[in-house]
């Protein structure tokens, strides 16, 4: 066979289409081979030569060895003479073979699966011609190499970097092209944002901080004072806006303990805020109402170690407690409860405890609406032991302006409607979470009574009436909301899962009263799981012609018959919105967002959940979605 | 004198006046209205404010900040702004004075 092949210089037999890839490529497998026959040659060598003693098992076969190896140095020595000869006349047969290539194809895949072995043997006797074949390859590390940028004579390695036309480069060369690759991969990288850091940046996006273009200088400054939490050593006279700002960026990055506090603590001030105190012990509460006996404001969330000895030390220094915000403090026991309030009750004004398990219960309540009568604002959530008994003891807080509720034991809604009679008229906040079984005769009770309310929550609830909202805002009373949550006010019924004949909760017409009432001043409305709110409805109420001036954030989640033409609307009747919420609302495609508006939930599939509006006006992004509707 | 240059000059305490572009620096509301033609303020015929808080070093960086706030207006996704640790507190103090 390797006569046929000696015998046939000039005439190509067929090849094979890996054989022209690897041609190509600048790959030889008959010049890997050699190389490395050679190599090992060498080395073989070499080893002969150093040591001619016991390690040799076979002295004779080695020296046939170095023979063959001489031989084959000498016949490689040819070969590149030859290679360099030829180097031309094979670049014009690579072209002729390739043009060729169709016709010579199949039939040297037959030729090949005829005899398999075939292949095999060639790569020995490989002759000159054909390695000539292919342009000059990779020199074997330990070879000198002439740099393809400096031109500076070096020894080849097997990490040798190759330049960008081929050749190799010299080491510092190779250093420096390295680098200026990596640099352009990272600029690459950083414009896309990839992983955690892409996920931070959707974070911050729904947390509204980054609203599109740069952030906030200030903004800059506390992210890298919580950066490097570790080194400070005192903040100076920062505002206290400021401070608490930085203090609810240490409390969510989990960096709020014995070492970090003390930046927060000044005698100047009158407030304590630590939205994560978990990290907090006995010492640390001493210390915090030592250095601010002034405290008014004691804000304190995740205080799972704040212990009685804390609070009655608290009594002890702090003699000006107006403001008492807890969350999760639960080793504070009965008995403190009550000494709290009999002691410190008189200048309450502001109470939010939540999640509370163990030890508040009615009875306590009866204490804070009996010692507490200057109470203006109160929030009591997720407190376990608190029943029915607590909201009708609630109701003789004089004071109250605020009130939030969310209780998790059954109260009833005589309860309830009690405690607006009696309450109403001085509510500016009434917040009611996850009543279930409120009725309608609660939302009578609020349009009879209420006419100072701001904010109004109705949630979780599956039994008011789309005609008992609508009664409400018909010739209410009331000054116009500002903030309104009557989300997920629906009924939820497998058996009938479109829902009853007549809309429970926020419907059509309840939604186009609410409207009607508080349009003018409204700014947060979330009406998310009203489902029963029909598209004429929204059409009617965000026709682009009405017109709701402080409107800043709207939920419309789950509402699925708003449509795009919905969300057109909006953009077109709220011109100071900031943020729009609309998850599950399937109809709502192709949106183009306006400037300063963040439209987040709408879904498809490789978008990002927040769409931003760069720098286009109202009326463009409506004129563009018309086009691409048409 | 015509009050509406394009150019306003900020001045710190310690002497050092930095001239900035009128649009970059109006991003602050303090400056912004000490500036307003029609208010009646000396910094608005001249042009200048002097800023008796800041020193010249923030201030540097302030300048900074403004334009690459102005730079990066309408982009999404913007790279922050890096400026060295120790000048953080003071910067972290002027930006809170000058609502940017």
């Amino acid at each position: 066979m390797s006569s046929r092949r000696n015998g046939a210089r000039n005439i190509r037999g067929p090849q094979s289409a890996l054989t022209d890839f690897l041609a190509a490529n600048n790959i030889s497998a008959a010049q890997i081979r050699t190389d490395y026959d050679r190599r090992r040659q060498q080395t073989a060598q070499d080893a002969t030569n150093a040591g001619e003693g016991p390690s040799n098992a076979t002295p004779e076969q080695d020296d046939d060895e170095a023979l063959a190896a001489a031989a084959q140095a000498e016949e490689d020595e040819k070969k590149t003479k030859k290679r360099k000869r030829t180097e031309e006349d094979a670049i014009d047969k690579i072209k002729k073979a390739k043009s060729s290539k169709g016709g010579s194809k199949a039939k040297g895949k037959k030729g090949k699966k005829g005899d398999p072995d075939d292949d095999d043997d060639d790569d020995a006797d490989f002759d000159g011609d054909d390695l000539g074949m292919y342009k000059k390859s990779r020199p074997a590390p330990g070879q000198f190499e002439h740099c393809d940028i400096c031109n500076k004579r070096f020894t080849v390695t097997p990490y040798s970097k190759e330049g960008p036309d081929g050749g190799l480069l010299c080491t510092p060369c190779g250093k420096e092209l390295k680098k200026d690759l990596k640099k352009e991969q990272r600029a690459t990288t950083k414009a896309v944002g990839t992983g955690r850091k892409r996920r931070k940046v959707e974070s911050e996006k729904l947390d509204g901080i980054a609203v599109g273009g740069a952030k906030s200088l200030s903004q800059l400054c506390i992210q890298k004072v919580a950066q490097h939490h570790d080194d400070i050593e005192e903040l100076g006279d920062l505002p206290q806006s400021v401070l608490e700002r930085l203090s609810e960026i240490f409390s969510k990055k989990r960096v709020m303990k014995s070492k970090t506090l003390p930046l927060f603590l000044r005698p100047d001030l009158d407030s304590v805020i630590v939205h994560d105190a978990a990290y907090l012990e006995e010492e640390d509460y001493r210390q915090m109402f030592a250095v601010v006996p002034n405290l008014r404001k004691l804000v304190l969330s995740n205080a799972c170690q704040l212990k009685d000895g804390a609070i009655d030390y608290m009594l002890e220094r702090c003699h000006n407690v107006r403001h008492i915000q807890l969350y999760a403090a639960n080793l504070i026991n009965e008995g403190m409860w009550h000494r709290l309030f009999r002691e410190a009750g008189a200048r309450l004004e502001v109470l939010k405890l939540t999640w509370l398990d163990a030890a508040f219960e009615d009875l306590v309540v009866r204490d804070l609406v009996q010692y507490c009568p200057n109470l203006e604002r109160l929030k009591l959530k997720l407190c376990r032991r608190l029943g029915q008994d607590a909201v009708v003891t609630i109701s003789d807080l004089p004071a109250l302006k605020h009130l939030s509720l969310q209780i998790s034991q059954d109260v009833s809604t005589e309860t309830l409607v009690n405690l607006v009679q009696k309450r109403g008229s001085g509510l500016q906040t009434l917040s009611l979470e996850k009543f279930l079984d409120a009725d309608d005769s609660l939302l009578e009770a609020i349009h009879d009574n209420c006419t100072q309310l701001s904010k109004l929550r109705l949630c979780e609830n599956d039994t008011y009436t789309d005609a008992g909202f609508t009664s409400l805002f018909t010739e209410w009373n009331n000054t116009p909301l500002s903030f309104v949550d009557f989300n997920s006010t629906r009924d939820v019924d497998n058996n009938n899962p479109t829902g009853p004949e007549d809309a429970i909760g926020l419907a059509s017409s309840g939604f186009r009263a609410l409207m009607a009432h508080s349009g003018e001043t409204l700014r947060h409305l979330d009406i998310s799981s009203c489902r029963h709110i029909e598209l004429p409805a929204f059409m009617d109420v965000f026709n682009g012609a009405e017109n709701y001036p402080a409107l800043e954030y709207i939920n419309i989640s789950f509402c699925n018959r708003a449509d795009t033409s919905v969300v057109a609307g909006i953009f077109k009747s709220c011109p100071a919105l900031k943020q729009l919420v609309a998850f599950g609302c399937f109809d709502v495609q192709d949106v183009v967002v306006p400037r300063n508006v963040a439209l987040i939930g709408v879904p498809r599939a490789q978008d990002a959940i927040e769409q931003f509006g760069v720098g286009i006006g109202v009326e463009e992004a409506i004129s563009r979605m018309v086009e691409m509707a048409a | 004198m015509a009050s509406s240059s394009d150019y306003v000059t900020l001045v710190s305490n310690d002497g050092f006046s930095f001239v900035v572009q009128r649009s970059a620096a109006c991003i602050s509301p303090v400056i912004k209205r000490m500036l307003d033609p029609k208010g009646a303020f000396m910094e608005a015929r001249d042009n200048t404010c002097t800023l008796q808080n800041i020193n010249g070093m923030v201030l540097e960086k302030v300048c900074e900040y403004v334009y690459y706030h102005e730079k990066h207006k309408d982009a999404r996704d913007v790279p922050d702004m890096d400026f060295p640790t120790e000048l953080c507190l003071e910067l972290l103090m002027a930006s809170d004075y000058l609502n940017i």
